[in-house]
């Protein structure tokens, strides 16, 4: 595919048991751009993103991240889930730094850094805070946090604001598209609310169950930077309709 | 800079001791008072129902017979310390290693679980002759005696603990890249420190009672218990007593070392802030003293 891919799925097929859990896919994420994945429980999102995690090793296919081929192999992406998974016995400070110590030694410029980004974000003053003191939301930011310092190019989040109320969850989207306008990164973003995977990307790929495939690659025409007008606009109405179709059948 | 921080600085250190005394008042001081009123309730009973002293003492005659035999009573307390302290190291050693290898290790955790529970299952006064047998009238049986009471729970609790650490958070570890080891000792050995310290305390307060029993079994000729046995047999019950309170004393002091310890090691449980004892330093002008110009 195109030589600026940064993330390169080809025939990617799992099966558990007699399930097809994920039919032969195949897809490619340009650098620096946000993408979701939507659709229902039993679909085969997990499934696909522990694979390109390298939890899952595929049936068939091969993955690439940034031209290399990572099939099966961990160590290569950014990953949180909807659990923020932080360590209780850990402050903020070393929790953001948790991917460090699970590989080496942490250094006073991993220190350094986590620092630096929980204050740009927002959280200076609890960098000394155990997670149990934290709301949900900051939790959340924390887990994000931990995720950017890995410093890998694709970060996979799993519906990471699936547990938030929706006040919150608002306010964290908005929060993410700052922090990806600004780092630069790329995002494969999973989740089965539509107006969260409209609001956020520049693509939608909606996914379907039995067998667990994608059924569509849509572009999302929508201007940056996003308001909480955005949805509401004309073009965003318009993907929601057709992204509501392929999930509950044209009827819907 | 210091005088014009001073007066904040006092104020909030009076407000913190005042916390402090209000938490030793809660943590200390009711369980004191329940502790006197037991004793009440005990020499209530003795004098309400004209019980005779060598039937059962007062609460104050059972004091008298350890303190007028204080010089005696010291070292065997010191003994039972002993045996208490090496016993509990290694039975809670052999309990966290047994966990640990079980848990990581499935087939020696089928092969070795049901032998540790029929351990368990054998009375203690059964297992204490043969070891008397075989190793003598020594610390040695006793000691193996409390250690075999205190693994048990270690063992079971570690196992327990590290066989519910999150799955995700283990499967969040290897998307890092981290290795067995790296994820053994900053996810699952912490992940566990609660679970650890349950069974820590459950052995604690058996710990003493373990050696007990294996100085009435296996002591070489003077001990608490043999003490204890010695006054029974003389109708001295006020010592009998006595050495009863004594016994539970070391038990209770015991497991609040432990309890201690775990507050110690938690302190994520306790409080939303996490002490920066260096930080503090520095502030307090150490600094200079550590780094020569």
């Amino acid at each position: 595919m195109s030589a600026n891919a940064l993330l390169e799925l080809r025939d990617v097929a799992k099966v558990f048991a007699d399930t097809v859990a994920l039919s032969p896919t195949s897809f490619a994420i340009e650098e620096g751009s946000f993408v979701s994945i939507v659709g229902p429980s039993g679909c085969g999102k997990s499934t696909l993103f522990n694979v390109i995690a390298g939890l899952l090793k595929p049936d068939a296919g091969e993955v690439r991240v940034a031209n290399q081929l990572v099939t099966g192999a961990t160590g290569h992406v950014g990953y949180m889930l909807q659990k923020d998974l932080l360590v209780p016995w850990r402050t903020v400070e070393d929790n953001i730094t948790m991917a460090a110590r699970l590989t080496r030694r942490v250094t006073a410029e991993d220190r350094a850094e986590a620092r630096r980004i929980a204050v740009q974000y927002g959280l200076g003053d609890f960098l000394r805070h155990y997670p149990s003191a934290l709301s949900g939301g900051m939790r959340q930011r924390v887990a994000f946090m931990r995720t950017l310092v890995t410093h890998h190019a694709l970060l996979l989040l799993d519906e990471p604001f699936g547990a938030l109320d929706a006040q919150t969850r608002l306010e964290m989207q908005q929060w993410l598209l700052q922090v990806w306008r600004e780092t630069g990164r790329t995002v494969l973003f999973i989740t089965h609310d539509v107006d969260e995977s409209i609001f956020l990307s520049d693509r939608v790929l909606v996914m379907s169950p039995r067998p667990g495939r994608v059924v569509a690659d849509l572009a999302n025409p929508l201007a940056r930077p996003r308001e909480i007008a955005t949805l509401t606009e004309p073009a965003f109405i318009h993907l929601k309709t057709q992204i509501m179709a392929l999930l509950h059948g044209p009827s819907a | 800079m210091s005088a014009s921080v001073g007066p904040a600085i006092t104020a909030r250190r009076v407000a913190r001791r005042r916390g402090v005394a209000r938490t030793l008042g809660r943590n200390v001081g009711i369980p004191f008072g329940s502790l006197v009123l037991l004793g009440l309730v005990w020499q209530g009973i003795v004098v309400g129902f004209h019980i005779q002293p060598y039937i059962a003492p007062r609460p104050m005659q059972a004091f008298e017979a350890v303190k007028g035999d204080w010089a005696t009573l010291w070292p065997l307390v010191l003994g039972t310390i002993r045996e208490t302290i090496y016993g509990y190291a290694s039975g809670a050693l052999l309990g966290v290693f047994l966990g640990v290898v079980m848990a990581k290790v499935a087939f020696l955790q089928r092969m070795v679980y049901p032998v540790l529970v029929l351990s368990q299952a054998v009375p203690i006064i059964a297992l204490a002759a043969p070891l008397v047998l075989i190793l003598g009238f020594s610390v040695v049986p006793i000691v193996i005696i409390v250690a075999w009471i205190v693994f048990f729970p270690v063992t079971v609790n570690v196992l327990d603990g590290l066989s519910h650490v999150d799955r995700d958070l283990l499967n969040l570890a290897r998307v890092y890249g981290a290795s067995r080891w790296r994820t053994f000792l900053q996810i699952e050995i912490p992940a566990t420190t609660t679970s650890l310290f349950s069974g820590l305390k459950i052995g604690a307060t058996y710990a003493v009672t373990g050696a007990i029993i294996g100085e009435l079994v296996a002591s070489d000729g003077s001990s608490l218990a043999l003490y204890q046995e010695h006054a029974n047999s003389n109708l001295n019950t006020a010592a009998v007593y006595g050495t009863t309170m004594l016994m539970t004393a070391i038990g209770i002091s015991w497991f609040l070392l432990v309890v201690g310890a775990e507050v110690l090691m938690t302190p994520w449980q306790r409080r939303s802030v996490a002490r920066a004892p260096l930080r503090r330093a520095r502030r307090a002008g150490l600094n200079a003293v550590l780094t020569p110009k």
